[in-house]
């Protein structure tokens, strides 16, 4: 391990970029919390911890994925005691940890002079998936799908603690783009995400399912997160860039 | 290898059970191994990946270049029914490959109630229930744990068992198994097998009974097989092959922290525990190892929580310095040591006062009986002053959650005995208002808990008949009635797990049909109340012409052939007829470390010391 600055002149944080394969989709969000706390304490890496009588790993996962979607783009904030390459972290992390996470990037955050650094979770607006539904007659679907993309209210009832609310989700979604070949709907799109505006991927499966007649409803819905985006100078770009050339 | 589809693993409850793929598990290429195992559990994945002998084991065999062991657990009934329904074979976790594609399956025998998820778990893939009827190209089932130590039960369904610690006898019978392994001889093998120590085969033995029932006797088929089966143990512990490296499950299991074995064996010589005697003699881990130990087991797995593990850990001679040096070397890392459970004395409550400085959860005791009279019969070497001066030492130390663990249905107990669980519950509580108000910690809350008494075999009980379930339910509602302190809440068992568990406990070859019987019908998962049906089991006993109570409720003559006397565990037949006729009188045995009690394992096995690594300056 090289450090590059010695002493603890300050703690530093670091945006980390990983992947939840489809072999561990099925992980819910605090079991692989969990698991990428013990592949930090693996690494040893100089983890900052909470103060007080239990302590908590300096670690936040930036959007929670939810159980059966895999990603690969993931972020987590970590905030280490000392500097070091971001290489190393990446490297390290990679030795321990197991066949279904992969460390993909490690970004420094730069702090800005008298100002605090939002953290991974507050800059996100959107997020990229690909959706693969189920189906059987591909021209139906197809027909349906171009008949849903010219409406300009995708209505879906929303369910939630608070109880259940109709909503037009089709705002939320940014880009639209389908595919369907060998008996799969693939639908790659881009929809807001974080903590002002959120679309689920689950949702607007869920609407597709209910508005396509040939989709098996009982099949499972493969979702992949592809990737996070935050906005800088009006454009979208992804979390590690967002950090990177800040 | 099965493909086990996305359709079918969103439907379950917590799917992780099913894809392996954890930290440290362990891959090989198939085709480079000459043996093919099957580690297999006979519980949900969670509980058993809590269970240390398994991750041992599961080290231990993988560390031969020879051999690919894999793991399987049974799978909960959602996803028994989406495999069934989808002819998907249980698999190995590893590959996915299913279990009848292994040469040998694996059981580890925990709990008696466990048994039918074995028999469910062979079905599932494919693999023919009873040994006899099951076919050459077919695995070889084994099994080892401590209910291995009454065989009988599964004496159709097992071909061969391994008695004793695991480490050494496994990797003895895969070398022989690989001068046979194809070539269609299994009989040849296991017969060669039997010769190994520790290693039982059930057809190469044969019972005749009397006329009442009871074992006339039990002899081996052929000159050549052994006609005792002697125990295997590890004799120098302290050297013992220990996993640098443990599987870490995704999901949260029972157990969920890194655990340090640190002795095996215990000298306090309890009279209703069969582990107790078993795991004779006594053999600790030095210090020195046990910490080397965890530095690389925190390392490899990342947890933050080490868990010391025993029979009963305040007896390890070297405890308090053992706990100050992993707090110490770990105080920067973040990392906690934690202790299963203490003995009831005030040094074991200044211990715990020391690893929980700030988190004081709760604490548990076991005094096992409510009366003095009855502590003595069991042999649990310890006074109500005792008890009441730790719950004292407890409360001033700023917990206020106790729970206190006891046992109803023991040998020889009355009324009387029972209602003391009450009485013991209350004064426990009473300690508490006897400390002032500003040292104590608010809402105090005293746990009393009753298990019902199962006779094991190899225990100075093992000839005594079971409390009916008439007389236990009299028992537990005198204990409820009995309960003064609105601080005290009874917890308690149902009598009819218990019944069975003790039909199977001493149960001999006669049982195992009933146990087929049963899971034919649709037992499994006996051991969680929600799949537990007695009236299964009851028909089952029915048809098979065999009367439950004979197992359960009879008391046994010192003469009669018990179904496991042609096991050797070392401690002497005679020393568990004078401990029981010690607890007719409730006269005590002292602990062993103060003076050897003649249980004879030193004499009979030459080969293991008492106390071996153990720091011998300290009592």
């Amino acid at each position: 391990m090289k450090i590059l600055k010695k002493g603890r002149v300050s703690i530093v944080r670091y945006l980390i970029k990983y992947s939840k394969d489809s072999e561990i989709k099925f992980i819910a969000h605090l079991d692989l919390m969990r698991t990428l706390q013990k592949i930090i304490k693996r690494s040893e890496l100089p983890i900052e911890y909470s103060k007080g009588f239990n302590p908590h790993m300096a670690v936040s996962i930036a959007q929670p994925l939810s159980v059966g979607v895999h990603s690969k783009g993931e972020y987590m904030d970590i905030v280490l005691s000392c500097e070091l390459e971001e290489k190393y972290i990446i490297d390290i992390m990679n030795e321990n940890s197991p066949r279904g996470i992969k460390i993909l990037d490690a970004v420094k955050v730069i702090p800005v002079e008298g100002k605090k650094k939002s953290q991974a979770m507050a800059i996100i607006d959107a997020a990229k998936y690909t959706i693969k539904l189920k189906c059987t007659k591909e021209e139906e679907v197809k027909e349906t799908l171009q008949e849903i993309s010219s409406t300009s209210e995708w209505n879906i009832i929303k369910k939630s603690k608070s109880g259940e609310k109709m909503i037009n989700i089709k705002p939320l979604v940014y880009k639209f783009e389908y595919k369907v070949d060998s008996s799969i709907l693939a639908i790659s799109t881009l929809v807001a995400c974080g903590s002002r505006d959120n679309l689920s991927a689950h949702l607007l499966a869920d609407y597709m399912k209910k508005n396509i007649q040939s989709i098996n409803k009982e099949a499972f819905v493969d979702i992949q997160r592809e990737e996070m985006y935050a906005t800088k100078d009006g454009k979208l770009v992804t979390l590690s860039e967002f950090l990177k050339n800040q | 290898m099965n493909k086990i589809s996305d359709d079918i693993l969103f439907k379950v409850e917590k799917p992780a059970r099913y894809v392996g793929g954890e930290l440290n598990c362990c891959y090989k290429d198939k085709e480079s191994v000459d043996i093919r195992f099957a580690f297999c559990f006979p519980d949900v994945y969670e509980v058993g990946m809590s269970h240390l002998g398994s991750r041992i084991l599961y080290h231990v065999l993988n560390s031969r270049v020879d051999t690919y062991c894999e793991r399987a657990f049974a799978p909960w009934p959602d996803m028994e029914k989406q495999m069934r329904e989808n002819n998907i074979a249980l698999y190995a976790l590893e590959s996915k490959d299913s279990l009848n594609e292994f040469d040998f399956l694996g059981f580890t025998l925990q709990y008696e109630m466990s048994y039918t998820n074995i028999l469910n778990m062979l079905d599932m893939s494919g693999i023919t229930i009873r040994a006899s009827r099951r076919g050459e190209d077919e695995p070889i089932v084994m099994a080892g744990g401590p209910c291995a130590y009454n065989p009988e039960p599964l004496h159709d369904i097992v071909d061969f068992f391994e008695l004793g610690e695991g480490e050494e006898i496994m990797n003895d019978v895969l070398d022989v198994y690989k001068k046979y392994k194809g070539k269609g001889m299994k009989k040849e093998f296991l017969r060669e097998i039997s010769k190994i120590r520790g290693v039982y085969v059930p057809s190469l033995y044969e019972v005749s009974y009397n006329a009442d029932n009871t074992i006339k006797e039990f002899k081996p088929k052929y000159d050549d097989v052994p006609k005792r089966v002697v125990k295997r143990f590890v004799a120098n512990f302290n050297e013992v092959d220990f996993p640098e490296k443990m599987v870490v499950p995704y999901i949260e299991i029972v157990h969920d922290r890194e655990i340090l074995e640190t002795f095996r064996g215990c000298t306090n010589g309890c009279r209703f525990c069969q582990a107790g005697m078993i795991y004779r003699p006594v053999r600790e881990k030095t210090t020195a190892t046990l910490v080397e130990a965890a530095d690389k087991l925190l390392k490899s797995t990342g947890y933050r929580e080490i868990s010391l593990s025993s029979l009963s850990i305040c007896d390890y001679s070297d405890i308090k310095n053992l706990i100050v040096t992993l707090i110490e070397k770990n105080k920067e890392n973040h990392v906690s040591v934690s202790l299963p459970s203490i003995r009831i004395d005030s040094f074991s409550v200044d211990l715990i006062n020391e690893i929980q400085k700030a988190r004081k959860t709760g604490l548990t005791f076991a005094p096992e009986a409510g009366t003095q009279r009855m502590r003595d019969i069991i042999n649990k070497g310890v006074t109500e002053e005792k008890i009441l001066e730790a719950a004292s030492s407890v409360f001033a130390s700023g917990w206020s959650t106790i729970k206190l663990y006891f046992m109803v249905g023991l040998p020889y107990e009355t009324m009387e005995d029972v209602r003391g669980i009450a009485e013991l519950s209350d004064k426990v509580a009473g300690e508490y208002f006897k400390i002032s108000k500003d040292v104590r910690k608010r809402g105090l809350k005293v746990t009393a808990s009753s298990a019902i008494f199962v006779p094991k075999p190899f225990t100075p009980f093992q000839w005594a008949a079971q409390a009916t379930m008439e007389d236990v339910v009299e028992k537990i509602k005198a204990v409820k009635y009995a309960i003064t302190s609105r601080a005290v809440t009874y917890n308690y068992h149902e009598s009819i797990v218990s019944y069975l568990e003790a039909v199977i406990a001493r149960g001999d070859r006669r049982v195992c049909d009933v146990i087929i019987k049963a899971f034919e019908k649709g037992a499994k998962f006996d051991g969680w109340s929600e799949y537990f049906n007695f009236e299964i089991w009851q028909e089952a006993i029915k048809e098979c012409g065999v009367d439950g109570n004979f197992y359960a409720y009879r008391e046994r003559s010192y003469e009669e052939v018990l179904p496991w006397d042609f096991i050797d565990i070392g401690v002497n037949k005679e020393y568990l007829i004078l401990e029981n006729e010690k607890a007719k009188k409730a006269e005590l045995t002292q602990n062993c470390k103060i003076e050897c009690t003649n249980c004879g394992i030193n004499e009979n096995f030459k080969e293991g010391t008492c106390f071996h690594s153990a720091l011998s300056n300290k009592v």
